[in-house]
């Protein structure tokens, strides 16, 4: 056997005996501490090793019987390339007896848009009040651009919501006002800007959602994709940093929902910022989402660059994405 | 479920607690101008006031008028003094039934609806909205009220007694007519004075002002959804006739019962 026939065979046999390339490449960047990683070679999540005594009882009544409530919880952070500008430390949040976030600790990255994922009734909304200071956390701590949101005086969480759009569920539109002045009403609060520049901003911006048409309408005489656009033209007039979207998706059929991610993905191109949607649309997220978090059981399963996370080897978050009706979420 | 029967007057009092809380913050708001900040809204719920509200008042107090009216007169004929009507109608007008009369009406028209309005918003995520647009949804939403109140609310009382009046001399002058007009003013105003309208018109101003907070709280508060809402409105309804009653009662006491002002005895 020639030297050259002799490496070939190791060669061979090395990728026989370990299924890769035995030349090492650059190790991928994997943000999971030590003990996560060994546990995960161990073939257990890393979440496993809680009591169960620790782990609130409403998050136990959803859990098969014989599992453990976080084993498909891997923590994975994986990197996504920018700051964060809004971060979630060990947050825990709970409603009397019912716990809906349970540790959460991710971060959004600046200037992409996020996706916040996850069965219903898992905490997603509360996620995004806690951004704003509408909810506080019990435990644990919500940073926007590095400013510690419970922390904050009156004064202090006013002038930071200045930074962030909302659009609500509905819209939110406020029923004694049309669709300008609801556009309008950001500007004349908080702005000195003269009428005839508030009627320039409102009408561009409406005419970007498409309701140029619908200016003097009162929101009862909108459809609901039509109060979401005038929420989302609300939401922009005053150039936020940071855009919060909470399932603009629902009660649409799926024509308007893929306009709608369109339009998201056209006013976050001309504007950009931080743009976060919460939904549980796997086609919104993958036409829209430059980040994915999954959250479950009031934590974060998985998170990460969209395209990572739809090839995730966890069975969580691949059951979801595909929306296969067998795997580890069921109906509890 | 309450668990011992201590639980209901704790849930009172807890309850109380928090209105109570909840009323001084949105007054504060008001003593310390914070609600001029938005005087635009302020206008706008006076005029809402004004336009919904005032014939309706009015149009009550005309007709617990006429019950004033009425009664006096009958009651004045039976033992004797008919030329005294006006005694029962001065103190009957002025001092309760006009009161009673606003304190009814707002809690029934103005009360129901800001807690209807308020609740509507509150679980339709507006004032989340307004919060997030950095807006204090307290001052924009409660104080605004309370000071279009205050602006516009003593002026339409004055307005509601003065119908109340006038419907007391149609009906002891005019429908009855066992005294003349001239005999009717004379004993009518002997029985009142600039004290006595002061008086009363604080009287209905604190009932308002009750009424006002009450309504806001419980649509500020409210949760649940629509059926949320409307078990708040009803709880507003509740609590808002006790108060007006309450506030009457104690007017009384304080204005006229040590000295009732009445010009009998030298």
């Amino acid at each position: 056997m020639s030297d050259e026939q002799r490496d070939d065979e190791y060669i061979d046999g090395a990728e026989a005996e370990t299924g890769a390339d035995p030349i090492p490449e650059p190790a991928a960047v994997d943000s999971r501490s030590d003990d996560a990683i060994a546990q995960e070679a161990a073939g257990r999540s890393p979440m496993t090793h809680e009591s169960p005594e620790d782990i609130p009882a409403n998050i136990h009544d959803q859990t098969r019987d014989g599992e453990h409530p976080y084993q498909w919880h891997e923590g994975v952070n994986r990197e996504h390339g920018s700051t964060d500008a809004v971060e979630f430390i060990d947050v825990k949040k709970s409603f009397g007896r019912n716990t809906v976030l349970n540790g959460l600790n991710f971060g959004i990255p600046e200037g992409q848009i996020s996706m916040i994922i996850g069965p219903s009734g898992t905490g997603k909304s509360v996620c995004i009040k806690h951004m704003v200071g509408l909810l506080y956390p019990d435990e644990g701590d919500v940073l926007v651009h590095g400013e510690s949101v419970p922390n904050m005086s009156d004064d202090d969480l006013f002038e930071m919501r200045k930074k962030f759009g909302v659009l609500f569920q509905d819209g939110a539109l406020f029923g004694s006002m049309n669709v300008f002045d609801n556009t309008a009403f950001p500007l004349r609060q908080h702005t000195d800007k003269g009428e005839d520049e508030i009627a320039e901003i409102c009408n561009r911006r409406l005419r970007e959602v498409g309701l140029a048409g619908a200016v003097d309408k009162m929101p009862n005489e909108l459809s609901g994709g039509m109060r979401k656009r005038a929420g989302f033209a609300r939401a922009l007039v005053l150039d936020p940093q940071i855009v919060l979207f909470d399932e603009p998706d629902s009660g649409l059929d799926p024509v308007r929902t893929a306009l709608l991610c369109e339009l998201i993905q056209e006013v976050h191109a001309e504007n950009g910022g931080a743009y976060v949607v919460i939904t549980h649309d796997i086609m919104s997220a993958r036409r829209v989402a430059d980040y994915l978090a999954v959250l479950w059981k009031g934590r974060i399963v998985e998170s990460g660059p969209a395209g990572e996370l739809f090839n995730s080897p966890n069975q969580f978050v691949r059951q979801f994405l595909s929306g296969e009706a067998r795997g580890p979420l069921g109906m509890e | 479920m309450p668990t011992s029967w201590l639980d209901v007057p704790r849930d009172w009092m807890s309850s109380l607690g928090d209105i109570a809380k909840f009323c001084w913050r949105v007054m504060v708001e008001v003593f310390e101008g914070r609600a001029l900040h938005f005087f635009g809204e302020t206008l706008r719920q006076a005029g809402i006031l004004i336009l919904g509200s005032a014939i309706v008042i009015w149009g009550l107090a005309f007709i617990v008028g006429l019950t004033c009216g009425i009664e006096g007169a009958y009651f004045n004929r039976a033992v004797g003094a008919p030329s005294y009507a006006g005694v029962f109608s001065a103190w009957c007008d002025l001092r309760e039934a006009m009161p009673y009369a606003f304190g009814y009406m707002m809690s029934a028209k103005v009360g129901t609806g800001l807690v209807a309005e308020i609740g509507a918003m509150r679980i339709s995520d507006e004032i989340d909205a307004l919060e997030v647009m950095g807006i204090s949804s307290l001052t924009f939403l409660c104080s605004t009220r309370l000071l279009a109140a205050w602006m516009v609310l003593p002026f339409m009382y004055i307005a509601a007694v003065g119908a109340g009046f006038f419907a007391s001399y149609l009906a002891v002058v005019q429908q009855i007519g066992e005294v003349s007009s001239g005999g009717f003013f004379l004993i009518f105003w002997m029985f009142q004075n600039p004290p006595d309208l002061l008086y009363s018109t604080i009287k209905g101003m604190a009932m308002a002002t009750v009424i006002v907070l009450v309504g806001c709280y419980y649509g500020y508060t409210a949760s649940g959804g629509p059926v949320g809402v409307g078990t708040a409105t009803a709880k507003s309804m509740v609590l808002n006739t006790v108060l007006v009653h309450l506030v009457g009662m104690l007017g009384t006491q304080i204005f006229w019962g040590t000295n009732p002002r009445a010009p009998i005895g030298g």
